[in-house]
């Protein structure tokens, strides 16, 4: 085949998405015959899987331990010289949240437990900053999002570059 | 291998929590030059484009209107910063989400243009940036499975390079290849230039070029070639 047409056809950005989709599904598959490692140090340990659910723990699969401000609960940092205060208020339960860990098995996974009950120290805390920039793409995705909207950009008669 | 090999010595460290930015001389002239042309950006004036028609001999100004010129002035010095961060981060997972922020905020850039051809473009890139988050964020997490942490000055000491982590940096490099529309995906991007508003268009330019310069210096740190 004649290379100087492959290129043409990469030319047309709507065969593009079709291009990338096609090479990820491939780099994916490789992804099969990859032998599964995993570093047992892992950063934040986590409890055995469904072991809070069978102990009938309200807060599973949250529940880290500790009581607010006298025992930390287990959360563990990178770096922990850089948060100090780590795991005193990850115990913290607002009394809407204590009133329903009361009266159900299933508060962990009820949207009570974030991020009024439980509060994720991990998320708040020691990686702070990705928090602020996942709400700051939020953010410029709705900026976009509305602008587009506000100044309908796609009024293409206006203009006259296109027939209706 | 250190991080000296590659970016010169290491001159400090931001900590912010477990997020560790650090600095060498590579990181920081990116970084710098990114800032500076960032204020280039925020105090310049958009170009006016001149179209010109065979067989007539009326010329068509293209001009960016007010409120236009606002939203994509703002968004060009979003992208800048953006762009500035993901210079001198060190975290893997802060990386790729300034990479993310580039990507939403290139659509925006050029979603505020009234061609038609432009706009289809720049749907285009943005099906590939959404398609592109999968294995962006699929590398970090396999990333972070096989080394057991997200800190690039971590992963740097590690004496061992499995498949697992070859192949997580292998998914990283084809998000950020999405996510900023480099070599054989370039053709939504090319299109995507051909509207008024030279410099605000330039950063989308720019801030793919200094990624993917970061980005290999991100894959050399794991991978470890010599």
């Amino acid at each position: 085949m004649n290379i100087g047409r492959i290129w043409n056809s990469l030319a047309n950005p709507r065969r593009i998405p079709r291009l990338f989709a096609l090479i990820l599904g491939l780099i994916l598959l490789i992804g099969f015959f990859i032998p599964i490692s995993l570093n047992d140090h892992q950063l934040y340990p986590r409890p055995t899987p469904q072991s809070q659910i069978n102990d009938q723990n309200p807060l599973a699969p949250y529940d880290r331990g500790g009581s607010p401000f006298e025992e930390t609960g287990i959360v563990r940092a990178q770096y922990p010289q850089n948060s100090i205060e780590l795991g005193q208020i990850t115990a913290y339960l607002t009394p809407i949240a204590i009133g329903v860990k009361d009266s159900t098995y299933y508060f962990g996974t009820s949207i009570l437990s974030s991020p009024g009950g439980l509060i994720d120290e991990i998320l708040y805390y020691t990686r702070g900053f990705d928090t602020i920039l996942e709400s700051s793409i939020l953010m410029m995705a709705f900026v976009i999002a509305s602008w587009v909207a506000l100044h309908f950009t796609m009024k293409r008669d206006e203009e006259g570059d296109e027939k209706p | 291998m250190d991080l000296a090999t590659i970016g010169g010595q290491l001159l400090g460290t931001i900590p912010l929590g477990d997020i560790v930015l650090y600095l060498t001389p590579f990181n920081l002239f990116m970084f710098g030059g990114t800032l500076a042309f960032t204020t280039l950006i925020a105090i310049s004036r958009t170009e006016t484009q001149v179209e010109a028609e065979f067989g007539t001999l009326k010329d068509k100004e293209v001009k960016v209107n007010l409120e236009e010129f606002k939203i994509r002035r703002f968004l060009a010095i979003v992208c800048g910063l953006a762009t500035a961060g993901a210079m001198i981060t060190g975290d893997l997972f802060n990386f790729t989400l300034f990479v993310t922020l580039i990507g939403i905020v290139n659509i925006g850039i050029v979603s505020a243009v009234r061609q038609v051809d432009v706009l289809n473009a720049a749907f285009q890139y943005g099906l590939i940036a959404m398609m592109a988050s999968l294995p962006l964020f699929g590398g970090a997490a396999v990333l972070l499975a096989s080394t057991g942490t997200l800190s690039l000055l971590e992963i740097v000491k590690l004496p061992y390079v499995t498949s697992m982590m070859t192949f997580g940096s292998l998914l990283l490099l084809m998000g950020i290849i999405g996510e900023t529309g480099v070599a054989p995906f370039y053709a939504t991007k090319a299109e995507m230039f051909r509207t008024p508003g030279s410099p605000f268009i330039l950063i989308i330019h720019l801030s793919s070029l200094l990624v993917i310069v970061r980005a290999i210096e991100v894959l050399l740190i794991i991978n470890k070639p010599f």
